[in-house]
């Protein structure tokens, strides 16, 4: 939505918007240039988050750079996990065992679902409403509680290993999850009953920064952003890795639903969409997880052949893709991490042109960036 | 107030030597200081039972620590504003930056003046109350653009620049939409309007049930008069997650305080303004209060009032924890694209409702048919 | 906008709100939804294999180094001599629990499995330094000095067992080689 503002000579001003500001998941600054409520200019400034993780990778060994990769997404710490196993075992041409990918599925997914909520719940609280807020951390904390019993920690897990899974899941874990997944299916229609169609909800977010997919794929943007454009691009689905092929699973788009494709609303709904696909793949990951050992014969010094390897993997926030080159020695000659969130950056002083200051929360929010992903 | 000292001086022979306006001033005093520690009272409690609330809405428990179940959070609450260190900005305009919570919590204290709190509880009774409430809430405007000039703070000042759009544009809808209690009452007078609505019919004497223009009107004047107060959904003046606190993001200690204090003072007079003009205010139901002695009488209707009031209270903290907070354009369309000829219509309504059935309402029409 | 879509709009804002406000008042209502752990009263139950502080149990530990060696932060720091019997005492082990980021690759790969996680999540301090575990409760220069005491005497026995039998050259030039040892292993920092 434009707004008119040639009819009144008014003067620009320029505001601050973080690095500390609630809205701004993080530490994201906005230079905002503002007529009035009106924002004819917002700049991304990123970078508060930098800590070379890059580099890092460049100087620690494959094994121990994993619980780095914690750090890249630390909502999503275990598709961060896997990705970087993916990626590495794709360089060293290892067979993982099955089981240990049925596991790494699992996790993923389940991570996704906890990191969809987190997007669902900070958006809610963006928007005003903090009860939503509140009940997606409660379904957060069971799938943490999941994923404590499984690997000992609650947010950085550090649970993939080149080569399968730290651990077999315990003892009750898999009845654990099926409890979780007959719990948590019925919270998403409450959560569309509690806000989702909520009018005043919808009238924020329907028509606001509306990305058409053409300029979607344009920029880049992956994950839920690009696929809230009505592109149905899906790595688990377009180019599929580990055990996804074996899972039934639909890939959720915009549809333009309450305004215009590829709006605010849009891209929020495949998001609270891909929560329920994501239980129906645990689902059958659970049902059908064979037995066997969950990690494959690595040897303690691992040197993985001189070459380079690009994995890319469907992470919550896009596609987290994990560029490396190997010159045959312990820790990589160099590392390249691709993320979701960076990308999504990008478009964003072009999409909030013309938007209210309220529309720029509701952006970042339906953008779900998370800035370590973004200055890594 | 002068009725009063003139028939207490006569009731009580010790005060027979002492002046007239003496003991006026006196009973004004008390007044005064009866009705601040009522609404401190109700602004602390207020604020616990906020949270209290959020607290169950939100699957928590909410404050539990200071004192048994937490009770007394409020007061530690209180102590700490107090205690706190107050800022004041190095660039904000000093004497404005001091005088803004004062015009706020004066303009939310100044109403409880004329709250029918019962038979003979009311501290002047004037005979324009509405009116009078309205303009006395309306120096909450002057405040908090105040403060957010004064603040020296582009976040403070997009604050107080809605919020004065946003109090100016919804005291029409407010108004509007309490003008059809004057209608059936035939008087600006609060106590004539609660008195208007008792009667033997109990809770179908109230005015929320006089005819369907006034039923909605009610409905209406809930709404605007939480966006007149900056109540969420409406708190944009405030909006924590885009201008992170609005026009009091420079505030702390007892200047914070008051501000906090007037969000609840004025929670208080929209319930209590909704109790008095649509749900019959202190009238007990089924029953006469005037007719019992003064002090049991008072006491009765005293309960019956801050039921209702508080019961309003309650449901606007639950509006508050499950509405997301609209945008500056959409609550300017809300109030003059659906408020403003929403509440005209039901003033029209209203009015040709009591033209044609000569003041009457349906309840009564219907207890006529039964004789 | 027609009068159709006026009317739509204000029955669809009463409707949501409704909906969600019968939701939240089901949980305002119902006492059972609350979820709160009243923590320090209340705890949940630790999962078996919780990473919580390390801890190192160094009568099993050979000091082999691979902890220190896996660690991605340079959070365990261990010092070491060779003892009179060839194994390798340990004069100093300290986990800086401060920088520890509870990865787990230590206990992984602790050849003895010497090195675990404990259960326990609750430390404050207000001081740096206080978030070193010193898991040797001993001084390890003092400890040194005494490996060192011990060698000497190991090496003196040698030496004399070398007098008593003369044909035991090779002894004496591992206790040489063990003295020279002790002598190198002055602390290094």
């Amino acid at each position: 939505m434009t707004v008119r503002t040639d009819a009144l000579p008014t003067q620009e001003m320029t505001i601050n918007m973080g690095p500390q500001h609630p809205s701004t998941h993080g530490v994201l600054r906005v230079i905002l240039t503002t007529d009035g409520e009106v924002v004819t200019r917002a700049v991304p400034d990123v970078g508060y988050l930098h800590r070379g993780l890059e580099k890092i990778g460049e100087r620690v060994t494959y094994a121990q750079f994993m619980p780095f990769t914690d750090r890249l997404d630390y909502l999503a710490a275990m598709n961060c996990n896997c990705a970087w196993a993916w990626a590495v075992e794709k360089l060293a041409k290892i067979e993982v065992p099955e089981r240990a990918e049925y596991l790494r599925v699992i996790v993923c997914e389940l991570n996704r679902i906890s990191s969809h909520l987190i997007a669902f719940g900070s958006y809610t609280a963006d928007m005003g409403a903090f009860t939503p807020f509140l009940y997606a951390i409660r379904e957060r904390e069971r799938v943490n509680d999941l994923f404590e019993m499984l690997c000992g920690n609650r947010l950085t897990y550090n649970y993939a290993r080149v080569g399968g899974v730290s651990g077999d899941a315990p003892p009750g874990f898999l009845e654990k999850t099926k409890e979780f997944l007959d719990y948590f299916e019925p919270k998403l229609d409450e959560y569309n009953n509690l806000i989702s169609y909520n009018k005043i909800f919808v009238h924020r977010l329907a028509n606001v920064a509306v990305i058409p997919a053409e300029e979607a794929v344009a920029y880049g943007l992956t994950g839920p952003n690009l696929r809230g454009s009505g592109v149905p691009f899906d790595l688990r689905k377009d180019e599929p890795y580990s055990v996804y092929p074996k899972f039934d699973f639909k890939v959720c788009v915009g549809t333009g639903e309450r305004g215009t494709p590829g709006d605010c609303f849009d891209r929020y709904m495949v998001r609270i969409n891909e929560m329920r696909e994501s239980v129906r793949i645990v689902r059958q990951a659970v049902a059908r997880i064979p037995d066997g050992p969950v990690m494959a014969k690595v040897p303690r010094l691992f040197k993985p052949p001189a070459g380079e390897a690009y994995f890319r993997s469907e992470c919550p926030r896009g596609e987290t893709g994990i560029y490396l080159i190997s010159d045959g020695s312990v820790n990589p000659f160099r590392l390249k991490i691709r993320t979701g969130s960076f990308v999504a950056m990008n478009i964003f002083e072009k999409v909030t042109r013309g938007l209210m200051i309220a529309d720029i929360v509701a952006v970042i929010g339906s953008l779900d960036i998370i800035l370590p992903e973004i200055d890594r | 107030m002068e009725a009063l000292a003139r028939s207490l001086m006569n009731a009580v022979p010790l005060l027979a030597g002492v002046p007239l306006w003496a003991v006026t001033l006196l009973l004004i005093v008390a007044a005064a200081v009866v009705i601040l520690v009522f609404a401190l009272t109700f602004e602390g409690v207020g604020s616990l039972v906020l949270r209290k609330v959020a607290g169950d809405i939100q699957a928590r428990i909410g404050p539990n620590r200071v004192g048994p179940n937490g009770i007394l959070q409020f007061l530690a609450d209180g102590v700490k504003l107090v205690l706190k260190e107050d800022i004041i900005p190095a660039n904000a305009d000093r004497l404005l930056f001091k005088l803004a919570p004062y015009f706020v919590f004066v303009g939310s204290f100044a109403a409880f003046v004329v709250v029918p709190f019962g038979v003979g509880l009311i501290a002047a009774d004037l005979n324009i109350g509405i009116y009078y409430v309205m303009a006395v809430t309306s120096l909450v405007v002057v405040g908090v653009l105040l403060a957010g000039w004064a603040s020296n703070n582009k976040w403070a000042l997009l604050g107080g620049m809605r919020a004065a759009a946003q109090i100016v544009s919804y005291e029409i809808p407010v108004g509007m939409a309490l003008i059809p209690a004057v209608l059936v009452a035939g008087s600006l007078s609060l106590q004539d309007i609660v008195r208007s609505q008792g009667g033997l019919l109990g809770i179908f004497g109230w005015n929320l049930f006089h005819n369907p223009f006034s039923f909605f009107s009610f409905f209406l004047y809930f709404t605007a008069a939480q966006a007149e107060t900056n109540q969420t959904p409406f708190d944009l003046p405030e909006a924590e997650s885009e201008l992170v606190s609005g026009y009091n993001v420079e505030y702390s200690g007892i200047r914070f305080g008051l501000f906090f204090l007037a969000e609840f003072g004025d929670m208080f007079i929209v319930a209590a303004l909704a109790t008095a003009c649509f749900l019959g205010g202190w009238n007990v139901p089924f029953f006469h209060a005037a007719t019992l002695p003064w002090i049991w009488g008072n006491l009765l209707s005293l309960g019956v009032f801050l039921a209702k009031a508080f019961t309003m209270v309650l449901i606007m903290m639950w509006v508050r924890w499950t509405l997301p907070r609209l945008r500056v354009d959409q609550l300017m369309r809300m109030a003059w694209k659906y408020l403003v000829p929403l509440t005209f219509i039901n003033l029209l309504g209203v009015s040709l409702w009591l033209l044609v059935f000569k003041g009457k309402g349906i309840p009564a029409m219907i207890a006529s048919l039964f004789g | 906008m027609g009068l159709k879509e006026y009317m739509n709009d204000i029955v669809e804002a009463v409707t949501t709100t409704a909906k969600g406000m019968r939701i939240t008042a089901r949980y305002g209502v119902d006492p059972k939804e609350e979820v709160t752990l009243q923590y320090p009263e209340e705890r949940w139950e630790i999962p078996a294999g919780y990473r919580g502080f390390l801890n190192n149990d160094v009568k099993t530990c050979t000091a082999c180094t691979m902890c220190v060696k896996v660690c991605p932060v340079d959070c365990i720091s261990l010092e070491s001599v060779r003892g009179a019997d060839k194994k390798m005492v340990l004069a100093s082990y300290d986990i800086n629990i401060g920088r520890c980021m509870y990865c787990g690759l230590c206990v992984e790969v602790c050849p003895p499995k010497s090195l675990k996680h404990t259960s326990g999540y609750e430390m404050a301090s207000v001081a740096r330094g206080e978030l070193i575990l010193h898991f040797i409760a001993e001084d390890a220069a003092e400890i040194k000095a005494r490996v060192a005491r011990q060698v000497a005497e190991a090496a003196v026995k040698a030496e004399a067992a070398k007098a008593a039998d003369l044909s035991s050259d090779l002894s004496s030039e591992a206790a040489r080689a063990a003295k020279e040892e002790a002598a190198k292993g002055e602390p290094k920092k």
